[in-house]
């Protein structure tokens, strides 16, 4: 500044010096006159008077056309300058004005002590803008820094899913000196520049992948759902290319809850983007952290158990077991403890982008496809865990009573000697009643239900009742992707077998059969099974299970939400007709055979159990065992599926047994023993 | 037109001396004048000489001022310009123009030479696409020969049209000058440097004008040189036909036409001149405080575009005072013409006063949207040592015209 001053102080005695000279040594002149004057002599040789006329109007006419320019120029100024100097001021404004956003951090995932099983870290990510991809140089350049393959490099730049005009991500959690090379080279790396972004953190590795799903670069569909978000929907989110958003689980669920606001900042920027200096600024405002009901440590209990069983059955049995799930649900509010889904996957590999063989192999058949959570989307026949559901219902239509006795040979012929089915013990269970019916899982004593029914006056009362405990229909759980299963009847069975002949697409006394031990249509996931049984635990109160315990804002001191559960139906059942089911529950534990008992004797508590081995043709079946305890004073209902395994004793059992142990803090320490279908149960 | 100055005889020297003697250039002539004034500062047109040094100074501070951001504006090397040019514009001063008079033969070989100057191997220099400009041997330095072309060229038009007294009288003769006229505009078109021919054919046709030719000759080679142009744009617009102009010629002259379509950046270039001046206002940003051209959105800012960078920074005021000081400079040196006696003193200041007017209104034209984009300097203010000699040259041959303006012809 002083420069300056000193420059105009010079300028300003100069202008004075000048002005006093020309004052000074210009009096003689007298005056500026464009008039040469008559007095003055003619230009030397000069003798014709119209010539010396000529040259005097021409430099007239040069000295008006000089004043013309400048006159015209300084009209122009005058309207630019004073006239349209906001318009210009604004637009020179906007030059270097750059309003860059301030990504907010995403809210957390902890479980229900506080234990973060989602958070966040920093990570620095080299993008490119889309025309980078045609500058073959500098993706080579590029791909050498990084270490990737140059045709990746441009793959990943050419990738338009975050949306077309935005930066395309090239590498995550590059290293200080990529950054550093970059920073140094800015004209080597035109459109590629550095940013340190907040990225999803997973101290718990794939920990409840399933539940808390993963996140992604927003839609374009988001975004343009966004861009048409009118005043009206102020409170709604407003996406911004690039932006993070949850694309599964939780993640997604509680997409509105964990996304914060964006933080915006003013920068004055030279030509090049280069900042010069920070303007205002607003701060993002983090999303909020969601407390989940899940217990981590039974998480990771219920993930081992299923990778520990399916392993063993691959050993022993069937090469193709991977597939299961598990759930712990709190029967008296529907808080889920646990749920796991296996195989699972690493929420990490879309932690800044998937990469497309990634993505193609998560989605393959041949690895069982490990993005569907199995707990609330996996669609199974219930096989025999609907036996004390089946017993209600019998007991409520009258078709059964607490005294009915039921003779089993192994080979029922209820409909004829051409329609005959075995029970699952072919050498029979002899003489048995409803209740051991469910302890022993006899088939013969629910063929006779279905049969009950079918000659009935109101056979559909079967389905009615298994859609009154839920099946057939969502339970509602805080999770996407959750499946309705299906409770077949003879209007659905016209209406699906439109192609075979009208004889078989009738409904008929074997369907009934076929319903009443759980096979056939019957679809259901594990998510509805485990919710009835929490029902018949509670004695007919079934809470919808949820996943958020409660949700503490990052704004106003961190105040927290609490989830309020809600009831998801009340059944009337008499508690005569629940306590024949959970009877034959607890028989099943203590009474059906004493390898049973013995998994079971270290518990604190009693358990009661229904297990269940859904046949599959040409596939090994689908093991169940879902059980609650302590049975007197119901609190957990836990509950285990396993595709492809053998039976449920051998397999599902395993699991339900290590979260039991993990609950009780009784440990299963016994080396898992699977026996095989054919070898018999 | 007497010659006396050339027959005197004076017994050269040396070899230099001999040889300019061959296109009788005395160099002892170069002491001055004779002619005993009242004063020092009478000996100098001060219409003319104030408001050159004012714009001189104005030049320099906005040179500072673009020094602070743009690395290539060398605050030093635009003074050390502004101190050698003022040397060489005493020199001119000094020596008495009208010894130019009769030296016609000698300006156009001079001319010629400085025209053909880039293009001798091992001398020119290409920058910007053009070949216009000659290292000098074992230094750094590089020079313009065609801005010194411009003082040499209005001495020899002045020279040439001297003699006819004002009259013009046959088309032969009228032919002959533009003829000669264009001898350096075509060797300048060549290098390729349109904007500096133009500036040596408006020049050269202010001088033809002033010393009389016929106003409907003129006339008609202005409407055939309007026609020309046309032809020649569209041809170069056309698939097939010659190309005369270069691409980025006929860019500008689209963005000029349209300023919303963008070849190549012309129509940014514009845009950004004309927010730098606009958002300057009344009073302007301040030194230092111009984010168009400190942000380098304004390209060119301390040479072609060094007017937006002026307006700007002082805005109306400072563009005002700016036209102001040149619309003095120029008139007085108008009205120099008028007075002067000779018709060679009254055409050199013609051709300098018409020079002035047309680089001020095509260089500050082209930064407010009035004129299409050519690479002509704004005289005494834009960067480059090459314009700023042949400018204080030019003037020095206005003052030169006023301290011997009493001699006997």
């Amino acid at each position: 500044m002083t420069l300056t001053t000193l420059i105009i102080l010079l300028l300003v005695i100069l202008v004075v010096a000048l002005v006093g000279l020309y004052v000074f040594y210009n009096r003689d002149d007298k005056r500026f006159t464009l008039d040469i004057g008559g007095a003055a002599p003619r230009a030397a040789g000069g003798n014709d008077a119209s010539a010396e006329h000529t040259v005097r109007n021409r430099l007239l006419g040069l000295g008006l056309a000089c004043v013309g320019v400048v006159g015209g120029l300084m009209t122009r100024l005058w309207s630019m300058q004073l006239v349209s100097n906001s318009e210009y001021s604004e637009q020179a404004e906007s030059n270097r004005t750059r309003t860059i956003s301030v990504a907010a951090p995403r809210g957390r995932i902890l479980d229900r002590y506080g234990n973060e099983i989602v958070g966040n870290r920093p990570s620095l990510t080299v993008v490119a803008k889309p025309e980078v991809a045609e500058a073959t140089i500098e993706v080579q350049l590029l791909a050498n820094l990084i270490g990737m393959p140059a045709a990746a490099v441009r793959r990943r730049i050419q990738d338009q899913s975050s949306g077309a005009q935005s930066d395309r991500l090239v590498a995550s959690d590059v290293s200080r000196r990529v950054v550093a090379f970059i920073g140094e080279h800015p004209y080597l790396f035109e459109g590629v520049t550095v940013e340190e972004r907040s990225v999803r953190a997973y101290p718990y590795g794939s920990l409840a992948a399933h539940v808390v799903g993963y996140t992604g670069p927003v839609t374009t569909e988001l975004l343009e759902k966004s861009s048409k978000l009118t005043d009206a929907d102020r409170s709604a989110i407003v996406y911004e290319a690039g932006d993070t958003v949850g694309q599964a689980g939780l993640e997604y669920e509680y997409e509105s809850v964990l996304q914060g606001v964006r933080g915006e900042q003013n920068v004055h920027v030279d030509a090049n983007g280069v900042v010069l200096e920070y303007s205002t600024s607003v701060e993002p405002q983090a999303g909020s952290d969601i407390i989940l009901t899940l217990d981590a440590e039974l998480q990771q209990a219920a993930e081992d158990s299923l990778e520990r069983v399916t392993a063993a059955i691959r050993k022993d049995v069937s090469k193709e077991c991977f597939a299961g799930s598990a759930i712990v649900l709190d029967v008296n509010n529907g808080e889920v403890l646990a749920m796991a889904s296996a195989p699972s996957y690493s929420p990490n590999v879309f932690v800044g982008g998937i990469s497309n063989d990634d993505w193609q192999s998560l989605q393959s058949e041949e690895s069982n496809n490990p993005m569907v959570n199995r707990a609330v989307g996996g669609l199974y026949p219930s096989a025999s865990t609907i036996k004390p559901i089946m017993a209600l219902a019998a007991l409520d239509n009258d078709i059964s009573t607490n005294h009915s006795h039921y003779q089993c040979t192994g080979w029922w012929t209820g409909f004829g000697d051409a329609s005959g089915m075995y029970c699952w013990e072919k050498s029979g269970h002899g003489d048995m009643t409803l209740q051991t019916g469910i302890t022993f899982s006899c088939d013969v004593v629910f063929y006779e239900i279905g049969k009950g029914f079918f000659e009935s006056d109101n056979p559909e009362a079967m389905q009615e009742k298994l859609r009154e405990w839920g099946l057939g229909s969502k339970t509602g759980v805080d999770l996407p992707g959750e499946a309705e299963g299906r409770v077949p009847d003879a209007e659905w069975k016209w209406n699906y077998y439109t192609s075979a002949a009208d004889a078989d697409r009738e409904w008929k006394g074997g369907d009934f059969a076929n319903l009443a031990i759980g096979q056939g249509d019957l679809l259901v996931t594990p998510i509805q099974m485990v919710s009835a049984f929490a029902g018949i635990a509670t004695g007919g109160k079934v809470w919808r299970p949820h996943l958020l315990k409660s949700v503490r804002s990052s704004t106003g001191g961190g105040s927290v939400v609490d989830y309020e559960p809600q009831i998801l139906r009340e059944l009337d059942e008499p508690e005569e007709h629940l306590s024949v089911s959970r009877r034959g529950m607890l028989g099943a534990i203590y009474e059906e055979n004493e390898w049973i008992a013995k998994q079971f004797e270290d518990l604190p508590v009693q358990v009661a159990a229904k297990s269940g081995t859904a046949e599959r043709i040409g596939h090994n079946p689908t093991a169940w065992y879902i059980a609650y305890a302590p049975y007197d004073d119901p609190k957990y209902v836990v509950g285990a599926t396993v595709e492809e395994a053998t039976w449920a004793s051998s397999s599902a059992l395993y699991v339900v047994r290590d979260l039991l142990g993990a609950i009780y803090n009784t440990p299963y320490e016994t080396e898992l023993w699977i026996s095989s279908i054919d070898a018999g149960g | 037109m007497a010659s006396d100055q050339g027959i005197r005889k004076s017994e050269p020297k040396t070899l230099m001396e001999t040889i300019l003697a061959r296109f009788g250039v005395n160099l002892q002539k170069m002491g001055g004048s004779k002619i005993q004034h009242k004063g020092f500062w009478s000996r100098v047109y001060l219409n003319e000489f104030i408001p050159n040094v004012l714009l001189v100074l104005f030049g320099a501070v906005v040179m500072w001022s673009a020094s602070l951001t743009i690395p290539e504006a060398s605050f030093p090397r635009h003074m050390v310009g502004i101190f050698l040019g003022f040397v060489l514009a005493v020199v001119t001063w000094r020596y008495d123009y009208s010894l130019f008079a009769d030296k016609s033969m000698f300006l156009l070989v001079v001319d010629i030479v400085l025209m053909l100057m880039p293009s001798i191997p091992g001398l020119g220099y290409n920058a910007m696409g053009m070949t216009g400009w000659v290292q000098i041997p074992l230094t750094g330095f590089r020079f313009q020969p065609s801005e010194l072309a411009k003082p040499v060229t209005i001495l020899l038009m002045a020279s040439l049209v001297a003699s006819y007294n004002g009259k013009i009288d046959t088309i032969k003769d009228y032919l002959k000058l533009c003829g000669i006229l264009c001898i350096p505009f075509v060797l300048i078109l060549t290098q390729p440097d349109l904007g500096t021919g133009l500036i040596v054919l408006v020049l050269g046709a202010s001088i033809i004008v002033c010393g009389g030719a016929k106003g409907s000759w003129v006339l008609i080679t202005v409407g055939i040189i309007i026609v020309g142009a046309f032809a020649v744009v569209a041809s170069s617009m056309t698939e097939g036909m010659p190309h005369v102009l270069k691409q980025y010629q006929l860019n500008r002259l689209i963005v000029f036409v349209d300023p919303s379509v963008d070849p190549s950046g012309n129509g940014y270039n514009l845009q950004q001149a004309k927010i730098a001046v606009g958002s300057g206002g009344i009073l302007g940003k301040g030194i230092g405080h111009a984010s168009q051209a400190g942000g380098g959105f304004l390209p060119e800012a301390h040479t072609d575009f060094v007017f937006a960078l002026l307006a700007e920074e002082f805005g109306f005021l400072g563009s005002a005072v700016l036209l102001g000081l040149f619309g003095w400079m120029i008139l007085a040196t108008v009205g120099l013409a008028l007075r002067v006696e000779t018709p060679f003193g009254k055409l050199v200041c013609a051709g300098v006063a018409a020079m002035w007017a047309f680089q001020l209104m095509q260089n500050v034209g082209m930064c407010i949207g009035i004129m299409p984009i050519t690479g002509i300097p704004l005289p005494f203010v834009s960067f480059g040592s090459s314009s700023m000699l042949a400018q204080l040259v030019s003037a020095g041959l206005v003052q030169s015209v006023w301290l011997h303006r009493s001699k006997p012809a």
